[in-house]
């Protein structure tokens, strides 16, 4: 059987983005294999300890992408395939492309994020599924293969069910699907060794980015000083709550 | 440009990381990631029981840290000295302790058996001491001075038919209680140093552990007795004869401190840097104090120097020109500078400093022992004047 993750590389979580004219600008931030996809990856392995066969990566974004592509071939996955194209192209544009690649894979299994750590995208998956005409289980939090099938238990919005589903399918990772494992150093030295096959491509995206902005959340830094006199720094606290962050 | 760590990212001011490969960075998120999980949030507690976190010693070789740079076919993962480094560098940012157990058993167990043992020794125990299933410890100081080996080693292997008889005592060997194997230094009849791999379990071989330790806490000190004891010539690790055998895997080791230390001075500026922006007094935080800008400038200008020429002592080794003078700059500079670093970190951080719920005393504390082990910084000061003078001040 064969078992492809599709993956991303995004700013880590704990980086300090900058907008700089219009753009955001990642010059200063730590760029990682995106958590939701590490499921992903660490999904295909299993299966593949499981059910024998390959472990593929696949990746569509530009050429620094290729550190998260070694991230997760050191992890543990064979081989990768990284279509390579700089600058945006919109989720339904990247699944057109990805899929074309895929078809030619013919895997049993695609898994790939439920949600994207940069721009909070749910979409790929889905789109991928779509662009193949494959079924697509969202928030996967449990996989079992079984007779050409695949049992999934996944989340909904208040609650999960289990599902069974015909192969080839696509599914999307939930929080608790599994437990990565941390690239080891025998792990990242086979990695440099494994094959990435490069594919340029030239897609256009359907959307284009004009302007982007962060949302700035900054602490008011307002610091009570409740050792002279408790009882009137708790009445301050509590107008504050009350009048200023309007949360009581 | 990092001003301060955040997720993997390490501190890097001058961006150096750009100089180490794709797989020497993986190597540093991923073991950052893995310590941060496993051990940054227990370290407080170990260290304050006094105890080390011994369930982590198959993770430490499942990770591949267990003599990294041993080649594949012993069990090592074949890695860059700068790797090596970055992983000495991401265990000292959590302890000292920590660094020091996979500092004794890469470069002080590993290395020798390596470097000077026999096909058959290397094949025996190295793939068990990299996955952890064998800890080992180094025996080198003993009760009457750690300076001069040479000069204080009462500890000898008498030849007894076709092995050799071992007596002596040894003190403060890391790992000491836990070991299996011991690499013991010994003088032979002809007075000359040689190297023996004793098993823990020989019949006359006693470890003691030495309690009520302010330093190091989380890192198991033992005193090493051997009463007669017996081992075969085979225990003899035949590649190596004189001080230069000790010597040799103390360069090791040594050249693992240097990007060590900044690992801890990361942890202690990090913490430092935080609390002053949020600790107020006189109505502003300490932060936009001169004084207390001054301390935090001069520990992230001693880690980026440092940093440097941890960075460039990696190259030199791997290049196979690196002197052991040129790694007792590096040990002894970025040593002092991290405890310097320790000091001031604790002193920002006012009485909050002196508890274990904060990082930087437990490092201020361990690095008093990380200045003394492997050469104490002054004695890397002298061999630093004899290398640049020809004047030897030490004997
Ligand atoms: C926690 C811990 C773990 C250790 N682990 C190990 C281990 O695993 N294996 C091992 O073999 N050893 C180990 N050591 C020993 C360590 O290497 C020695 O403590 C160190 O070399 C200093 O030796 P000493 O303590 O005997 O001090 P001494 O050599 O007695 O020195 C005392 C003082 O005199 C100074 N001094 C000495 N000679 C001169 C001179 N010529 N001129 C000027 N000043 C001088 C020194 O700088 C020092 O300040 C460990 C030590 C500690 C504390």
């Amino acid at each position: 059987m064969k078992f492809v993750a599709v993956i991303r590389q995004v700013p880590d979580s704990e980086s300090r983005l900058k907008i700089d004219a219009g753009r955001v600008d990642l010059s200063s931030a730590t760029l990682i294999l995106d958590q939701m996809d590490e499921y992903a990856v660490e999904e295909v392995i299993r299966l593949q300890e499981k059910h024998g066969g390959e472990s593929v990566i696949v990746a569509l974004g530009p050429e620094r992408f290729e550190e998260a592509v070694r991230t997760a071939l050191a992890m543990g996955a064979d081989r990768a395939i990284h279509l390579v194209q700089e600058g945006y192209l919109d989720p339904i544009t990247q699944a057109e492309a990805l899929a074309e690649a895929l078809r030619a894979e013919a895997p049993d299994v695609v898994l790939t994020g439920g949600q994207q750590a940069d721009w909070d995208s749910q979409a790929l998956g889905p789109a991928i599924a779509e662009a193949l005409g494959w079924p697509v289980v969202t928030w996967t939090t449990a996989l079992e293969l079984e007779d050409g099938q695949a049992r999934a238990k996944h989340d909904l919005d208040e609650g999960a069910e289990v599902v069974r589903v015909s192969l080839p399918a696509v599914f999307t990772t939930q929080q608790g699907l599994n437990e990565p494992r941390y690239p080891t150093l025998p792990g990242i030295m086979k990695a440099k060794k494994k094959e990435i096959r490069k594919i340029p491509i030239s897609a256009a995206s359907k959307v284009e980015v004009l302007e982007q902005s962060i949302q700035e959340r900054s602490r008011l830094g307002k610091v009570l000083d409740g050792t002279k006199d408790p009882h009137a720094a708790a009445s301050e606290l509590i107008r504050l709550l009350h009048e200023e962050a309007k949360v009581i | 440009m990092v001003t301060t760590s955040s997720g993997t990212q390490m501190l890097d001011y001058l961006g150096l990381s750009e100089l180490f490969t794709p797989e020497e960075r993986e190597i540093q998120r991923s073991s950052r990631r893995f310590l941060d999980d496993v051990a940054l949030p227990y370290i407080g507690q170990w260290w304050e029981e006094g105890s080390f976190p011994t369930h982590l010693i198959r993770r430490f070789g499942e990770m591949g840290f267990l003599g990294p740079t041993i080649p594949a076919e012993y069990g090592g993962a074949g890695v860059s000295s700068a790797a090596y480094g970055l992983i000495a560098y991401e265990l000292e940012r959590v302890d000292s302790g920590l660094r020091s157990f996979c500092s004794v058993q890469s470069s002080l167990v590993m290395y020798p058996i390596y470097a000077f043992g026999s096909e058959e020794q290397k094949r025996e125990y190295l793939p068990k001491l990299a996955t952890g299933e064998l800890v080992g410890c180094f025996g080198l100081t003993e009760p009457d001075g750690g300076s001069d080996p040479d000069g204080n080693m009462k500890t000898r292997a008498r030849k007894d038919g076709d092995g050799y008889v071992l007596t002596g005592t040894k003190m403060w060997i890391t790992n000491g209680n836990l070991a299996h194997i011991a690499i013991v230094w010994a003088k032979d009849d002809g007075g000359v140093v040689r190297g023996f791999i004793v098993p823990t379990d020989t019949p006359g071989f006693k470890a003691n552990e030495v309690r009520h330790k302010a330093s190091l806490r989380a890192s198991v000190t033992s005193e090493l007795v051997l009463e007669d004891v017996r081992v075969p010539a085979s225990a003899v690790l035949p590649g190596v004869k004189g001080l230069k055998g000790p010597l040799s895997c103390l360069t090791q080791a040594r050249f693992g401190i240097a990007w060590g230390a900044l690992g801890a001075l990361e942890a202690v500026y990090t913490e430092a840097l935080a609390f002053s922006q949020t600790r107020t007094t006189f109505g502003k935080p300490i932060g936009s104090r001169q004084l207390v800008q001054e301390k935090l400038v001069r520990m992230l200008s001693d880690h980026t120097k440092g940093l440097l020429v941890a960075w460039r002592l990696a190259q030199l080794k791997d290049a196979g020109k690196l002197r052991p003078q040129q790694v007792s700059l590096g040990k002894r500079d970025n040593v002092r500078a991290a405890l310097n670093a320790a000091r001031s970190a604790r002193e920002i951080l006012g009485g909050s400093g002196i508890t274990l719920e904060y990082h930087s005393i437990r490092h201020m504390l361990n690095l008093e022992t990380v200045d003394t082990y492997e050469g104490t910084h002054d004695i890397h000061t002298l061999i630093l004047g004899r290398d640049i003078t020809g004047l030897n001040a030490l004997e």
